[in-house]
């Protein structure tokens, strides 16, 4: 499955510098501490006087520690850039945080819709009250024209029980007498509404 | 997934924090009069350990990418899956404005009635 791709000039340089610091970083800090235990190790026979033996191999594992700290500076700004380059150029892992994310966001959406069609069902049932209640009271001022959406839903209803059943030709005559005796006087259509639906009614 | 890699790069990171700190255990041993051989060799077996650990986990990270990478940029976005949410958190946001006013509206109009019948 792994197959030789032809990586860009400059993606294959890259990760061979990556390579190449990875490796002179993990010597470096192994032959440093090799050195520093090295000359830790004391010798009777020195070239020069003790105090300057002390002296020279103090300065020198100075020397190895801060290579070593500096080795391992540099292995963790490699460290940093391999993050990087993972995050900008790893195309499976990328893939797969985009369509998580799009999965939740359309989660949440059709969660929100859910509960927006659901209050929408709720409060039509109230509004159908509220206007029922408005639109036959003495303060309406609506005009003949426009309905309310109380008698769009009777007239709804009285065109799909007309379909149905022949029964209901008496309550479309009584609904037909409820509509036309609603312009005459509004606050008795009310009672005669209910009166006539709830025994017309299958 | 990629929360993997990066969280097993963290591990390294720590890993040569580990490096150091065993290096150094072990020059201050040495430094002692007396030195633990104990320690010692616990502290070289942990440096050697995780130097090993480190090289063979950066280098499994950079084989890895030589592997996947192409030169082309990602493409990818989610831009449209997050203006849809934010359309529909806007819908109910809106929906939730206009109850809002309808609720008001029924409270002044059912506080109208309560001052006319006061000042009759």
């Amino acid at each position: 499955m792994a197959t030789q791709r032809v990586l860009p000039q400059s993606k294959e340089s890259l990760l061979q510098n990556y390579n190449k610091r990875l490796k002179d970083d993990i010597k470096s800090i192994m032959d440093n501490f090799t050195e520093i235990i090295k000359t830790a190790k004391i010798e009777d026979e020195t070239q020069v006087s003790r105090a300057t033996q002390a002296e020279q191999d103090h300065y020198e594992m100075h020397v190895r520690a801060a290579n070593i700290v500096r080795a391992g500076e540099s292995l963790m700004k490699l460290v940093s850039d391999l993050k990087q380059f993972l995050i900008l150029n790893d195309f499976p892992s990328v893939n797969d945080a985009i369509s998580l994310q799009n999965q939740q966001l359309r989660s949440l959406q059709d969660e929100c819709d859910k509960k927006l069609t659901s209050l929408r069902d709720e409060i039509a049932v109230d509004l159908y009250e509220l206007e029922e209640e408005y639109y036959s009271s003495s303060y309406s001022q609506w005009d003949t024209t426009d309905l309310p959406l109380c008698e769009a839903f009777r007239r709804r209803d009285s065109w799909a029980s007309s379909d149905s059943s022949c029964s209901s030709t008496q309550g479309d005559q009584e609904y037909m007498d409820g509509a036309i005796t609603q312009e005459v006087n509004p606050t008795q259509h009310h009672l005669n509404g209910h009166g006539t639906t709830s025994g017309d009614k299958p | 997934m990629a929360n993997e890699r990066l969280r097993s790069l963290e591990d390294v990171e720590k890993e040569i924090a580990t490096v150091l700190q065993c290096a150094g255990n072990i020059v201050l041993e040495l430094s002692k009069d007396k030195q633990n051989a104990s320690f010692l060799d616990r502290q070289l077996v942990q440096f050697q350990s995780s130097v090993n650990r480190v090289e063979s986990e950066l280098s499994s990270q950079i084989r890895y990418l030589t592997q996947v990478a192409t030169g082309q940029p990602h493409e990818g976005s989610t831009y449209s899956a997050r203006k849809d949410c934010q359309m529909a958190l806007n819908r109910a946001e809106y929906a939730k404005v206009k109850l809002g006013d309808l609720g008001r509206t029924c409270e002044v109009m059912l506080e109208q009635p309560q001052h006319q019948q006061q000042q009759i």
